[in-house]
């Protein structure tokens, strides 16, 4: 009898202890699955870290593109017209009275053609902020800038004037996009004919700009770092789960189409 | 002298050590908190060991002192329930399960008050009481993994408490289903039965302390 509960506490003693394995195995799994999760949350953490140090790039050029057509403007336009009135206004003779009108007439209508002109500059200024009126308003603001320079025939379907959602930072990159290509498309292409598309079709958001200009290798132009902002672009795209073809070859022209899951 | 040294062995049990020490990290460390988790612990770890020294000197008289621990029970179910309840309040709303715990428990309870004289030690209370309490603690674990955030476990005073009281009630399982079975003396008045219990007792004051400390560094952090 003495020997039967010597063995029950010895199976009571051992079987305890393999009870306390169990917590201890427990904790061991816990503690992996912790670290697990904590990798993953730090992976993501970087991740929306580096998404914002973009945008915050993307703003930056959006702000650096706009100070740069403002200076444009300002010296090829207002400041010629201003420099035209001066010019005109002193060669006034006010002893003929006849003349003399009709040159102050002259820097009056100039006068005024300078404040048209700033007035334009002045919603070009407001241009980056037209992005928190909707993503719309921004690509026309881009188009009207384009159509002043009055070098291209302009073909703009823009159904996204009266689109009623927004998604802040994606039409901060799709503004971004857009000026890259008419950047592109001024400095490099030669082109005459210039199309631009621009809709949301089940929750996508579709961009295209196509023109007639010289067009160019794009596998050639991709390996080339300084691939005209290509690949900041293709980044950019992938931020944001968005997918971009483009199609050139040289003496063709280029067609560029982009779809972005929207908002 | 020999009755001497057995009195103070007695009186100076490891349990009631860890229970003194545990007491007192307690006082110093999550007493001053602003929640009522912090008060409810330490006067539970007062009433274990003023319980425990009660007992011991009932034993030394030959005083039957099991009665004790079933007025103790009540202490430490509606404490660890308690506890429980605490942890479990940062995901879920516990109260649904955490009563149903207590109603099963206390039918328990009042099953063994109907049925047994109160000397004797409540043991189905004890088993119900420590699957319910295992359950618990498991369902903690479960809701942390599936919780979206990550927490530092090495520095979470829920997650060691609640690790001590799995360690005590699992550990003690295979002790409630088989007492009675064994009673072979290991040194001197201690049984098998009671060598576990001390190393079981040392563990989840352990993992308490341990538990202390790390509030003690979260609160000294939001300062």
């Amino acid at each position: 009898m003495q020997n039967e509960t010597t063995r029950i506490a010895f199976l009571v003693a051992i079987a305890t202890l393999i009870f306390l394995l169990v917590p201890v195995f427990l904790i061991l799994y816990i503690r992996s699955y912790n670290r697990h999760k904590k990798n993953h949350f730090l992976e993501k953490q970087n991740m929306q870290q580096k998404f914002e140090s973009e945008i915050l790039q993307t703003r930056i050029e959006v702000q650096d593109q706009t100070m740069q057509s403002i200076a444009a403007e300002l010296h090829d336009n207002v400041g010629q017209l201003l420099s035209l009135t001066t010019l005109t206004l002193n060669s006034v003779n006010l002893n003929d009275g006849e003349k003399a009108k009709k040159k102050i007439d002259n820097s009056l209508a100039l006068v005024n053609k300078s404040i048209k002109e700033l007035r334009e500059l002045a919603k070009l200024l407001h241009g980056e902020q037209l992005v928190e009126n909707g993503i719309g308003h921004a690509i026309d603001q881009e188009i009207n800038w384009l159509s002043k320079a009055g070098k291209y025939e302009l073909e703009v379907n823009n159904q996204l004037i009266d689109l009623q959602i927004t998604s802040p930072d994606k039409d901060l990159i799709i503004l971004r996009l857009l000026q890259e290509i008419i950047n592109n498309i001024i400095k490099h292409a030669h082109a005459k004919h210039i199309q631009i598309n621009a809709y949301l079709d089940k929750n996508v958001l579709h961009l295209k700009v196509a023109e007639d200009g010289i067009g160019f290798d794009p596998v050639e132009m991709k390996g080339k770092k300084t691939g005209m902002g290509l690949n900041s672009i293709y980044k950019r795209m992938e931020m944001i789960n968005g997918k971009l073809v483009l199609n050139s070859a040289p003496e063709e022209g280029t067609s560029l189409t982009i779809e972005i899951p929207y908002p | 002298m020999q009755r001497g040294s057995f009195i103070t062995m007695r009186y100076l049990s490891p349990i009631f050590i860890a229970e003194v020490i545990c007491f007192i990290a307690a006082l110093n460390m999550i007493w001053k908190d602003k929640n009522a988790f912090g008060k409810v612990i330490t006067c539970y770890l007062a009433v274990a060991f003023i319980t425990e020294e009660a007992a011991a000197y009932l034993a030394i008289r030959g005083i039957h002192n099991l009665w004790l621990f079933n007025i103790y029970l009540v202490f430490e179910i509606s404490t660890i329930l308690y506890g429980l309840y605490h942890c479990l309040k940062k995901y879920i709303n516990p109260k649904p399960i955490i009563l149903i715990g207590l109603g099963i428990i206390s039918l328990t309870y009042i099953f063994f008050l109907i049925t047994q004289p109160f000397s004797n030690l409540n043991t189905v209370t004890i088993t119900v009481m420590s699957v319910i309490f295992t359950l618990f603690c498991l369902y903690y674990y479960y809701l942390l993994l599936k919780d979206e955030n990550f927490i530092e476990i090495h520095s979470h005073p829920e997650f060691w408490w609640i690790t001590g009281v799995l360690f005590y009630y699992f550990g003690s399982t295979m002790s409630n289903l088989f007492d009675g079975l064994f009673s072979v003396k290991l040194i001197g008045f201690a049984t098998v039965k009671y060598c576990i219990y001390i190393v079981l007792n040392l563990i989840l004051y352990g993992c308490w302390l341990y538990s202390f400390i790390c509030r003690m560094k979260q609160r000294e952090l939001h300062f």
